[in-house]
């Protein structure tokens, strides 16, 4: 039995002037159908880079990605991705961009307009459906997001960011229903974020990636009730724990700033002592 | 009706025109020479529309061909229309081909720079939608890129039916090219001010009656659903 997502050995190199520049080394970890994965990591690290790479986006410059033992070269029916930007096409209605990714995979109209409506009403957006994105709240653009990835019936669901862009009171909602539509579907998801309350309150596993570039720090299994209770103290302890983490990746971060400023600092003054 | 402050011969009454311009609604051979014109210029502007269309969204979306392309552009741009008339006129004979190169010319900047602009604006995130949801190369163009760009296609569309219509007028006018240009000079050479003038206000007229037809209802599917 394979997994349902796998990365092995995930590199990807960027190229540059001074030479190659290496943004995510040698990432690794496997996700079994239905899980909750949340990835987190200081900002800039290359979250993001790594869920294009899985929605076959962008392509590791080596190691593989595999979708059920498959190896990804490319988009793939059954992995579906929600955006931080929620990306809907404002010339479409609330109904037409959930039709979307349904419409590229040919599904008949009537067929199309059924699981359009379905997944409207579990997105909570049903009497909705005529509405264009700007009449709509960042929650509700969202939402159409969320439907829209739902629609195609993917195995996979890939976010990034999807509760960054919303304020906070309207995220926490859509975090609770998402955690509804996971329980309910048994879909995998993987969440990039860098949000820790938010991850611990939706994963299973939570992947800690390092400052730039990018490698697994640890991997954690998160092994709490559902639905999660932020006040408890296992939740607290294990956002405490991930917290240590990244705080040790911010602090190289910082740290190694400090030294090129300093570089740049010492360059200048000896401008200035030429001049 | 007149206020009295230019002569008759000169400036004719505004009733005047507008009577005259009443009475050219009937007259065959005017009706023509406004058709002709109007086929110049829309013949012209569908021509730079197949040009551009397709190299202002490659430019728009290659950075590299964007540099090489657009500075010609803008030095084509930059070439007085006007000016180009003699020698195109000279190249191509004074017959209604010289009328629609020279409006596909002068078209052609506005709808570049526009279509151009716009599609550098479409958010990288919504081609990543249509790579994700599997849409090939032709649909990309047809569901996502087409549609993003339409706003900046009208404006460019637009600007280019205003400027036109003074460079076919021009060609009209002074390479004796048929058309109500030539139409009239012809008046104004008969002495006949009066139809002169009508046939100015016929055009100004067109000029918004197209912009309403053509652009009245693009503009309001585009104000449904643009920001």
């Amino acid at each position: 039995m394979s997994y349902q997502m796998e990365l092995k050995n995930v590199c990807k190199e960027y190229d540059q002037a001074k030479g190659s520049m290496p943004a995510i080394q040698d990432v690794s970890f496997a996700l079994n159908r239905g899980e909750f994965a949340c990835v987190v990591g200081p900002s800039g690290c290359g979250k993001s880079t790594l869920l294009k790479m899985a929605a076959g986006l962008d392509t590791p410059t080596s190691g593989e990605i595999r979708f059920c033992g498959e190896p990804v070269t490319g988009p793939h029916p059954k992995i579906s991705m929600v955006f931080q930007s929620f990306a809907l096409f404002p010339w479409r209605t609330v109904a037409g961009n959930v039709e979307y990714g349904l419409e590229a995979q040919g599904i008949p109209r009537a067929e199309r307009v059924n699981s359009v409506q379905k997944y409207l009403e579990m997105v909570g957006l049903a009497g909705y459906s005529d509405l264009y994105p700007k009449q709509l709240s960042g929650g509700m653009k969202q939402r159409v997001g969320i439907a829209r990835a739902l629609a195609v019936d993917p195995e996979v669901i890939l976010m990034d960011e999807a509760f960054s862009a919303i304020d906070e009171f309207t995220a926490e909602t859509l975090r609770e229903e998402v955690a509804d539509i996971h329980a309910e579907t048994e879909k995998t998801f993987v969440l990039v974020t860098h949000n820790l309350v938010e991850a611990v309150e939706l994963a299973d596993k939570i992947i800690v990636l390092s400052a730039r570039p990018a490698r697994v720090k640890k991997i954690m299994d998160v092994d709490l009730d559902r639905p999660r209770d932020k006040t408890h103290s296992e939740f607290i302890h294990v956002h405490r724990s991930i917290f240590a983490l990244l705080k040790e990746e911010l602090e190289t971060t910082i740290a190694r700033h400090r030294v090129k400023r300093i570089s740049e600092f010492e360059k200048l003054s000896d401008l200035e002592a030429q001049s | 009706m007149r206020l009295g402050i230019v002569p008759g011969s000169k400036l004719p009454a505004f009733t005047a025109a507008v009577a005259t311009l009443a009475f050219s609604l009937f007259d065959a051979q005017f009706l023509m020479r406004v058709a002709q014109s109007f086929l110049n210029l829309t013949g012209g502007i569908l021509v730079a529309l197949v040009l551009a269309l397709p190299l202002a969204i490659f430019a728009g979306s290659r950075s590299r061909f964007d540099t090489t392309l657009t500075p010609l552009v803008m030095l084509g741009g930059a070439l007085p229309d006007i000016a180009l008339l003699p020698v195109l006129v000279l190249w191509i004979g004074p017959g209604n081909t010289a009328a629609i190169a020279i409006a596909a010319f002068s078209a052609f900047f506005p709808m570049y720079f526009t279509i151009r602009e716009g599609t550098k604006d479409i958010p990288k995130d919504l081609f990543h939608v249509a790579a994700v949801f599997n849409t090939g190369r032709f649909d990309t163009f047809r569901k996502l890129i087409l549609p993003a760009v339409s706003p900046q296609l009208f404006t460019g569309l637009r600007l280019a039916y205003d400027f036109v219509w003074e460079i076919v007028l021009a060609i009209e006018i002074f390479s004796g090219v048929t058309g109500v240009g030539s139409y009239i000079s012809g008046a104004v050479e008969a002495g006949d001010i009066t139809q002169a003038f009508a046939a100015i206000l016929a055009v100004g007229v067109l000029a918004i009656v197209i912009d309403r037809l053509l652009f009245g209802r693009a503009e309001r599917w585009i104000r449904r659903w643009m920001d």
